[in-house]
């Protein structure tokens, strides 16, 4: 991944990450917000239903007091206080107090708790009350639930007893509303806010005794969810505490309620539970506004990436251009293009960095130019050493020659045409001597551009083996092993195959050079890197780590004999093929000489279209 | 002193005069009478009608028996002068009153006497033998005569119009079934011309609504729910009861299927509390009643023991494991008969039994009131054998030993429980006069007169 990428993907990651950490941030304040504004507007919901079902409680109480103050139950309490006391008249007293009063439960009892008039069960005249010693004590307090038992069901009431002491003995007047559905419509609940009312009727949860004012009157619990309040129910019914709860009515959040469950207890030493009061509200609003929120938060958050992305994208290209143009410049100086510069256009840390780079480059320029100069003296230095060496050497015996003839004229004139004959003998054999140093110094300097064709490097590397058989296995010298090892299935690549021979069979001069004692030549090709490799190593007595260094300078040799243009040949050949030339010796185990050629299919291309018989099979 | 005297003897004598004058019936008036009842038909042979007070009242207003019976059950006399009965009371032979019209003008003949009994009584072999009316049975029926005193026996003329005629006091002006009435006094009745001049019924009157039309002044003669009978503001002189004519009970619709639901039957007949039922839900009136027939008929009707006995109860409730629920049924119409459905139920579930009370028409119980047709043992227990669906009792003997022995068979079927014998209550208004009810709970209006309102 280039710089760019990396740092536009820092910077995007970290907007993101910081986008998405203030969206969350935001989301969970927010949720904390709406949830304390949600329990206070529950607490304030059930205080409000509280007041409401207190304020009912007191009616009902003072409904229940005014009937025990009425005319006709005092008359009553007088009539039942005497002697022979007959409360069969008495059988509708209940009823129609209870109709003009507005009580669904009215009865009438005397003081051991038997049911002298019955409002809701009529026909339970001189049954006992249940549960009357409970609640028989309540006269004069505040409402209290009770479970009232029905003729064919029980149902749940607030109650209240008020008694009266007309006659000697006391009434008790028991009276109080049905906890149903009209019960809790009539309660006056703030807009949003609805009631239910679980029975308690077993153990187990149950749909059909939950009242839902807002169920039509006809429809049972189970067709309308009451199986959701299950969970609820039972926790209260469990832990017999307040309990708060969400209902879910479908998938969408939107629909769910908050219930907060009040159970219902009884009067009694056991405080039974009666019923559980459900009060619950829509999170419709909330559900909405933090859908609203995170939907802004989404879309804040996805602007701001896409900005971010552009933004950096921007900064990358700004930040990243000057390192890119240093990264090129840099390649450019490593293909050889010293002269590359670069754009210094400010003084930060990038620009130093751009004008040292520049300054690099010039003092590098600089100095190979220097170096190329120096190694030019050099080489004309060393040539001209060579020049002079080389034509010395013929030169002293030309002049021994002829002053050999001069002096043999001389002194000598009837010797003289015998050492005429050999002196001119001597002369043209170092005149020609002379001709082939320069033909030598010629032929280096006129090396000719390679003609590139496609070779098969193994087919050379056995002409060249099979050239040099010969005197490999020559009589007169030690026998030379010469081994193949070669890939096969190696690609054709583009070189000129007359130069390539010519730069091969001069390494295996010099191996066999290396080898007097005879030894193993061994001739390697092979693939590496997108590159062919070609080996010809000696067995000989190696070379010295100097004479590796300096072994491909021209006109370098460490034979007695050698011009020490042999391998600078071997070096220029490679060199204009695209590829090097390396050498390594371990003394005394042998010389490698290493070349490697590029398999570059532009050049193979080129190279075909020159040998049409080549570039079908290129094509193909 | 001679002036004196004279003055208070005429003064004494103008009061006598009218004192004799206020208490002599007087003819004339209309009598008002409202009935709960709703009869849509006064054929008196007619079966599709459940028997009722108010129904004998009516037939009796417009037609006339063969027989009637006195207020000691004895017979006597009426469309019929004579009569002769065969040793084995298997032939009955009527010798009919001579000179007697229906109200169609019509004279009563042996014929269509006999075929006005025929209708009635599809079993019964009646035969015309000259001016005598002649009735063979099969058996022996040596309570022919009370027989032929009851209502639907009564002798009727079926008229092409569909609208029977009869022989009796009134004969009818306005017929609107199951509404009103109006009848007029006839005028050649051959008991001589009734005191009223006619009669306006109106029927499906609530008893509340009837008290307070007597109360008004819109009524003459009303009828009194059992239960308010003791409570009634009202001069004692005012008030009618009947004899305990009426039974209420439970009837099961169908007969025991196994001994589980025989030892339930059981249970529930002695969980119930007839006594504070009573006391409470019927104020009084009536008697509490284990037994078909009220004693007065009977005699021996105290041997049944109407106390509950819970205990009993529960252990014969306790045999059965599984207790169904009795649906029990209860006229609608009738806000007592709901409590006293709802207070069997609740005595009931006492014993651990399980019973609904319902209005609907199809249930395991009934809870009916059951008239009694007859003043006559036998004829009584044979109406209630017939609306339970018991078997009807074999009156061979006649004895008490044998009635007895009917009714607990009858009882043994466990088809009813009985649980009170009602009586009829009637209020009149002060202007009535001379009025009274017979045994079987009807009116007796032949002497009835309208006043000037004092008692």
């Amino acid at each position: 991944m280039i710089f760019r990428r990396k740092l536009l993907a820092v910077f995007a990651l970290t907007v993101f990450l910081s986008v998405a950490a203030v969206a969350g941030l935001v989301l969970a304040v927010t949720r904390r917000a709406f949830e304390r504004s949600e329990d206070e507007r529950t607490a304030a919901l059930v205080s409000q239903f509280q007041r409401e079902f207190n304020r009912q409680g007191e009616d009902i109480a003072r409904r229940v007091e005014t009937v025990a103050g009425s005319e006709a139950v005092s008359r009553m309490a007088i009539t039942l206080s005497g002697t022979a006391a007959d409360s069969a008249g008495y059988l509708d007293l209940a009823k129609s107090m209870a109709d003009s009063h507005q009580l669904d439960f009215l009865e009438l009892v005397d003081e051991h708790g038997t049911i002298i008039s019955s409002a809701e069960w009529p026909a339970k005249f001189g049954y006992p009350v249940s549960g009357f010693e409970n609640f028989s004590s309540s006269n004069g307090q505040s409402a209290f639930l009770m479970q009232e038992e029905l003729q064919d069901s029980t149902s749940l009431g607030l109650f209240a007893v008020r008694a009266t002491h007309a006659g000697e003995h006391p009434v008790f007047v028991i009276g109080g509303r049905r906890l149903d559905r009209n019960f809790l419509s009539a309660l006056d609940l703030p807009p949003g806010m609805r009631a239910l009312l679980y029975q308690n009727r077993r153990d187990h949860f149950s749909g059909e005794s939950l009242v839902d004012p807002s169920a039509p009157a006809n429809s049972t619990g189970g067709e309308h969810g009451a199986e959701n309040f299950a969970t609820l129910v039972e926790a209260v019914q469990h832990y017999n505490q307040e309990t708060t709860g969400i209902v879910h009515w479908s998938s969408d959040q939107a629909d769910d309620e908050v219930f907060h469950a009040i159970p219902l207890r009884g009067v009694g030493k056991d405080h039974p539970l009666l019923g559980i009061l459900l009060i619950g509200h829509s999170r419709r609003s909330y559900v909405e506004l933090k859908r609203r929120i995170r939907d802004s938060a989404l879309l804040v958050g996805g602007g701001g990436i896409v900005l971010a992305i552009l933004l950096s994208g921007w900064a990358a290209a700004r930040v990243t251009r000057p390192v890119e143009q240093l990264a090129r410049a840099a390649h450019d100086v490593a293909e050889g293009n010293w002269s590359t510069r670069v754009e210094v256009p400010g003084s930060d840390e990038l620009s130093q960095l751009a004008e040292s780079f520049n300054r690099m480059t010039t003092e590098l320029l600089t100095q190979k130019e220097r170096l190329v100069q120096a190694e030019r003296v050099a080489a004309w230095r060393e040539l001209a050493r060579r020049l002079a060496h080389e034509l010395k050497n013929p030169l002293f015996p030309l002049q021994l020659t002829v002053e050999n003839l001069v002096r043999a004229r001389e002194q000598s004139p009837q010797q003289f045409d015998e050492v005429f004959r050999e002196s001119s003998q001597t002369l043209l054999a170092e005149i020609s001597n002379l001709k082939a140093i320069i033909g030598r110094f010629s032929e280096f300097s006129k090396m000719p551009h390679p003609q590139l064709q496609l070779v098969q490097v193994n087919e050379i590397l056995r002409g060249v083996a099979q050239l040099f058989q010969a005197q490999l296995q020559a009589p007169g010298r030690e026998p030379i092993e010469c081994k193949l090892e070669l890939e096969e299935g190696l690609d054709q690549i583009a070189a000129d195959p007359e130069l390539l021979h010519r730069a091969l069979s001069n390494l295996v001069l010099n191996a066999m050079d290396a080898m007097p004692n005879g030894g193993t030549l061994t001739l390697l090709s092979r693939r590496h890197d997108g590159r062919v490799i070609m080996e010809v190593a000696d067995t000989g007595s190696g070379l010295t780590r100097e004479e590796c260094e300096r072994i491909f300078t021209p006109y370098y040799t460490s034979k007695q004999h050698g011009t020490g243009l042999g391998l600078a040949i071997v070096q220029s050949v490679v060199s204009d093929h695209g590829g090097r030339i390396s050498v390594r010796s371990e003394p005394p185990r042998g010389t490698i000489f290493v070349i490697e050629l590029p398999d570059n299919p532009e050049m193979r291309q080129k190279a075909a279209a020159k040998t049409p018989e080549n570039a079908a099979q290129l094509r193909q | 002193m001679k002036r004196f005297v004279w003055r208070w003897l005429a003064v004494n004598s103008l009061l006598m005069l009218a004192a004799g004058a206020e208490t002599r019936p007087q003819y004339g008036g209309t009598l008002r009478v409202t009935m709960q009842a709703a009869p849509t038909w006064l054929d008196p042979a007619e079966n599709a009608q459940t028997d009722s007070f108010a129904r004998r009242n009516l037939t009796r207003l417009i037609f006339d028996t063969l027989v009637t019976t006195d207020d000691a059950g004895r017979a006597r006399g009426a469309l019929a002068v004579s009569w002769q009965a065969s040793p084995t009371n298997q032939r009955w032979q009527f010798h009919l009153r001579r000179g007697v019209k229906f109200h169609d003008g019509t004279a009563l003949t042996s014929e269509v006497a006999a075929a006005s009994l025929r209708a009635a009584n599809p079993t019964w072999n009646v035969s015309v033998d000259g001016d005598s009316v002649v009735i063979e049975r099969d058996i022996a029926d040596p309570g022919m005569l009370a027989e032929l005193a009851l209502p639907r026996n009564a002798i009727a003329k079926r008229n092409s119009d569909g609208n029977p005629s009869g022989t009796g006091p009134f004969h009818i002006v306005d017929w609107q079934p199951g509404k009103k009435l109006i009848l007029a006094a006839e005028e050649g009745y051959w008991r001589g011309r009734p005191f009223l001049d006619g009669i306006e019924i109106e029927m499906g009157r609530s008893f509340r609504d009837q008290m307070t039309a007597l109360e008004l002044g819109r009524a003459d003669l009303v009828e009194i729910a059992p239960e308010q009978a003791h409570r009634v503001p009202l001069d004692a002189r005012r008030l009618a009861n009947s004899a305990p004519m009426e039974l209420l009970a439970l009837l099961f619709t169908r007969d025991v299927q196994t001994p589980e639901e025989k030892s339930l039957r059981e249970a529930l007949a002695w969980s119930v509390e007839r006594g504070s039922i009573r006391s409470v839900l019927l104020q009084g009136g009536g008697q509490s009643a284990a037994a078909v027939l009220p004693t007065w008929m009977s005699g021996y009707g105290f041997i049944f023991s109407t106390d509950a006995d819970l205990a009993r109860a529960r252990r014969a409730r306790e045999q059965v494991r599984t207790i169904p629920t009795w649906t029990v049924a209860y006229d609608s119409g009738d806000a007592v008969a709901r409590l006293l459905a709802e207070r069997v139920a609740l005595n009931g579930r006492d014993a651990g039994l399980a019973l609904q009370p319902t209005s609907a028409s199809t249930a395991d119980l009934r809870l009916l009131r059951i008239p009694l047709v007859s003043a006559d043992p036998w004829i009584a227990l044979a109406g209630v054998a017939s609306v339970a669906g018991a078997p009807m009792p074999k009156n061979e003997g006649g004895s008490v030993e044998d009635l007895y022995a009917a009714e607990q068979a009858m009882l043994a079927t466990q088809r009813i429980i009985p649980l009170f014998h009602l009586p009829v209550t009637y209020a009149a208004s002060a202007s009535l006069k001379n009025w009274t009810l017979r045994p079987d709970g009807s009116w007796n209006l032949a002497d009835a007169c309208l006043g000037n309102g004092k008692p």
